[in-house]
């Protein structure tokens, strides 16, 4: 479980605009780092970043819908809120699409803009939170040896232990020692929790 | 001989003498010389023949029975047909007296009896001359006369020659339709008292009164002058001196009513205020017509700053909420709310300007500062279009005489087309606006983009109304943009600079100095 404070990353290109979130951001307690461009952002990035990203829709050069493909293609989970002039609820809908949690017209409000902004904070932590409990597994699962990991997707199967001694041709009795050794590794006692474990972190194994 | 009787062939000589001896040796003297001969030999009888052939010369004997010469000289210059004839008369009397007589009766020379042939005959020669001269430069002189009265008659202006006074000595037929009387009532008339109203009260300023005075040839426009009828009408006339030598005997007055044409002259100019409001009407709707299509735009424009002022807003309510409010931070974020609402303000002062409807008219403009203005007008659709605008204005660049709206109407849409034209492209390059002074004293603004370039066919349609390359356009931009251009005398047109892309230029006259309103 990793302590990275969260930030709210606001990407706008209007200086007042920018300006006056980054004081109304800073009043409400909430840490913020503005940015005036997406390319300076892009280059700020970093997987370790955790909180949420607030958006200009419109920007000269890189704009926003631009931003949230580079960092899909680098598999950000950071939630993104975009904020939308008038007339671009179109570009908004293919930003959803695209993955971002929500979207605010401007001018707002700001009660619904720190509404989103906390949701998509949980969201984030949660997410986060995720993550850093698949990646354990995934730490678990390294750690077993390869004939334990053999022991272990076989139990996954639901192979009895004597079928497994019989095709692995070792004893019965060997096969329980293994057993229990994953058990402990994978730091549970029941087959039921392990299975959705191993299930849980099924795409990120086969990725690999 | 051929030479006499050509030379005397058509001259005829009337004898009369009551003496028969006489009228033989009168007519042995004179036959052969070429002469018709004609005789008499009683008053009556010449009096008679002189009536049917009109003799250019009469010799005629003055002591006669019944008729004496003084009497048929009387009668004969007292009747026009035989008026013109040269009488000589033949007396035996010889003083002083009988010639004056005959002379003042209208002879034209005496000769006395017994009389030599060789004067008879040069006597004869002499007057048959000098009455056919008479003749031939009557007759010369009526078909001059002739000539100048069709010419006269037959020009629809009205022309008078008056004298000194201001007396019509002569009026044409023109001048009696116009002034809507007979011609014999306007001669002898006063020409300022018969045609103007203020005749009375300032004679000396009225039209004509310096060339009839003065002799200074005038010409005006648009007087008012009266009919005989005393109705007015306007007139344009000239008026030239009547000089002989130095001397001034008047003036030709040539005049016209130009009420017609002054009607002719009021309807073209309404015609025309007709077009210029058309034209205005076009270039509102054409404005309206960029205002809607960068509406969207705009509103995003407008939301930036409204959307700033809501956040400081807020965080100036937190401020003021803690025990010890920070007052110079509460301070620096209420200058804040104020920038941005004179931000917003200038946008709506911007927009409210460029939609305002009639034109203001000519103004002596800065070209920098109208090119800037429409610059961030356009940043707009800069955002919108992914691109960028690059202004590259000289220093002493003079200032312009035009409508300020119109002419920033037309830089708009020359650098809207030119950011469409580069988004279509994908070019990162910038739209780049420029200005220049060209050798014909013109201000030229041009507007280079990097885009696709032009269709080949451009030339022949772009200006047109209604031609468009694009779905959504109208196609009244550019040729709305060519009128208003042209309108302010100035030009538009394009260039295919060699490296792609397209170049648009119009130009604008220069402000001279006293233009300055």
């Amino acid at each position: 479980m990793t302590d990275i404070q969260q930030i709210v990353y606001v990407v706008e290109d209007d200086e007042a605009v920018r300006d006056s979130l980054e004081l109304l951001l800073k009043s409400d307690d909430k840490p913020v780092k503005a940015y005036e461009r997406a390319t300076t952002f892009l280059k700020d990035y970093s997987e370790q970043m955790a909180g949420c990203i607030v958006l200009d829709i419109r920007m000269p050069g890189m704009d926003g819908m631009e931003l949230q493909k580079k960092l899909n293609d680098r598999h950000s989970i950071l939630p993104i809120i975009f904020v939308t002039g008038h007339g671009d609820v179109p570009m908004a809908v293919d930003a959803m699409k695209e993955g971002a949690v929500d979207f605010i017209q401007k001018p707002y409000r700001e009660e619904a803009l720190l509404e989103k902004i906390e949701a998509a904070l949980a969201q984030d932590l949660e997410q986060r939170k995720t993550l850093d409990e698949k990646q354990e597994i995934i730490r678990r699962i390294k750690s077993l040896t390869p004939r334990e990991h053999e022991i272990m997707d076989r139990m996954i199967e639901g192979q009895a232990n004597k079928v497994i001694a019989i095709e692995l041709e070792i004893s019965q009795r060997t096969v329980e020692i293994h057993r229990s050794r994953v058990m402990h590794k994978m730091g549970t006692h029941s087959l039921a929790h392990l299975v959705r474990m191993v299930l849980s972190v099924k795409n990120l194994i086969d990725a690999r | 001989m051929t030479e006499v009787v050509s030379e005397n062939s058509e001259v005829t000589v009337l004898l009369v003498d009551d003496n028969p001896q006489n009228l033989k040796v009168l007519y042995e003297t004179l036959k052969d010389k070429g002469y018709r001969l004609l005789i008499a030999n009683e008053g009556e009888k010449a009096l008679d023949l002189a009536q049917r052939h009109q003799p250019e010369v009469i010799l005629l004997d003055i002591m006669m029975p019944e008729m004496d010469g003084y009497e048929v000289c009387q009668r004969l210059k007292a009747d026009p047909e035989t008026a013109d004839c040269a009488v000589v008369f033949l007396s035996a009397l010889d003083d002083l007296q009988t010639k004056v007589k005959g002379f003042s009766l209208g002879g034209a020379d005496y000769i006395s009896k017994p009389f030599q042939s060789q004067e008879v005959i040069a006597r004869v020669k002499t007057h048959a001359r000098v009455i056919r001269l008479e003749r031939e430069l009557q007759a010369r002189n009526r078909e001059l006369q002739g000539d100048q009265n069709r010419i006269l008659n037959s020009i629809s202006e009205g022309i008078y020659g008056l004298d000194a006074q201001g007396t019509i000595e002569f009026a044409n037929p023109a001048a009696g339709v116009i002034m809507g009387c007979p011609i014999k009532d306007l001669i002898g008339r006063n020409f300022f008292e018969t045609h103007f109203a203020t005749a009375a009260q300032s004679p000396t300023s009225l039209p004509v009164n310096a060339t009839c005075r003065q002799g200074i040839a005038e010409n005006q426009r648009d007087i008012r002058m009266l009919r005989a009828d005393k109705t007015g009408f306007p007139a344009e006339y000239r008026s030239t001196p009547k000089l002989d030598g130095d001397e001034l005997h008047g003036a030709v007055v040539v005049f016209r009513d130009i009420t017609v044409e002054l009607e002719s002259e009021q309807a073209l100019d309404e015609a025309r205020e007709l077009v210029q409001e058309q034209r205005d009407q076009l270039a509102h709707t054409s404005r309206l017509t960029t205002m809607g299509e960068m509406a969207a735009g705009v509103a995003h424009e407008v939301n930036q700053p409204l959307t700033a002022i809501a956040n400081y807003a807020r965080v100036s309510k937190r401020m003021m909420a803690v025990e010890n409010p920070n007052l110079t931070l509460l301070q620096e974020t209420l200058d804040k709310i104020e920038a941005q609402s004179h931000r917003a303000s200038e946008i709506i002062r911007r927009i409210r300007r460029f939609m305002k409807k009639p034109a203001t008219g000519k103004e002596v403009l800065s070209v920098s500062v109208l090119l800037e203005d429409t610059r961030q007008f356009a940043e707009v659709d800069a955002r919108n279009n992914d691109g960028a605008i690059e202004l590259v204005i000289p220093d002493e660049l003079p200032d312009i005489l035009a409508d300020p709206i119109q002419v920033q109407q037309v830089a708009l849409n020359l650098i809207r087309n030119a950011l469409e034209a580069t988004r279509s492209a994908e070019s990162a390059l910038p739209v780049e606006v420029s200005a220049r002074v060209t050798s014909e004293g013109c201000v030229r603004v041009e507007v280079r983009d990097h885009g696709v370039g032009l269709a080949e066919d451009a030339e022949e349609n772009l200006f047109l109304p209604f031609y468009t390359t694009k779905d959504e356009g109208m196609g009244i931009g550019l040729s709305t943009c060519r009128s208003l251009i042209q309108a302010q005398g100035g030009d538009i047109g394009f260039e295919r600079p060699e490296e792609g892309g397209t170049r648009f230029f119009f130009t604008l006259p220069v402000a001279i100095p006293s233009d300055t309103v």
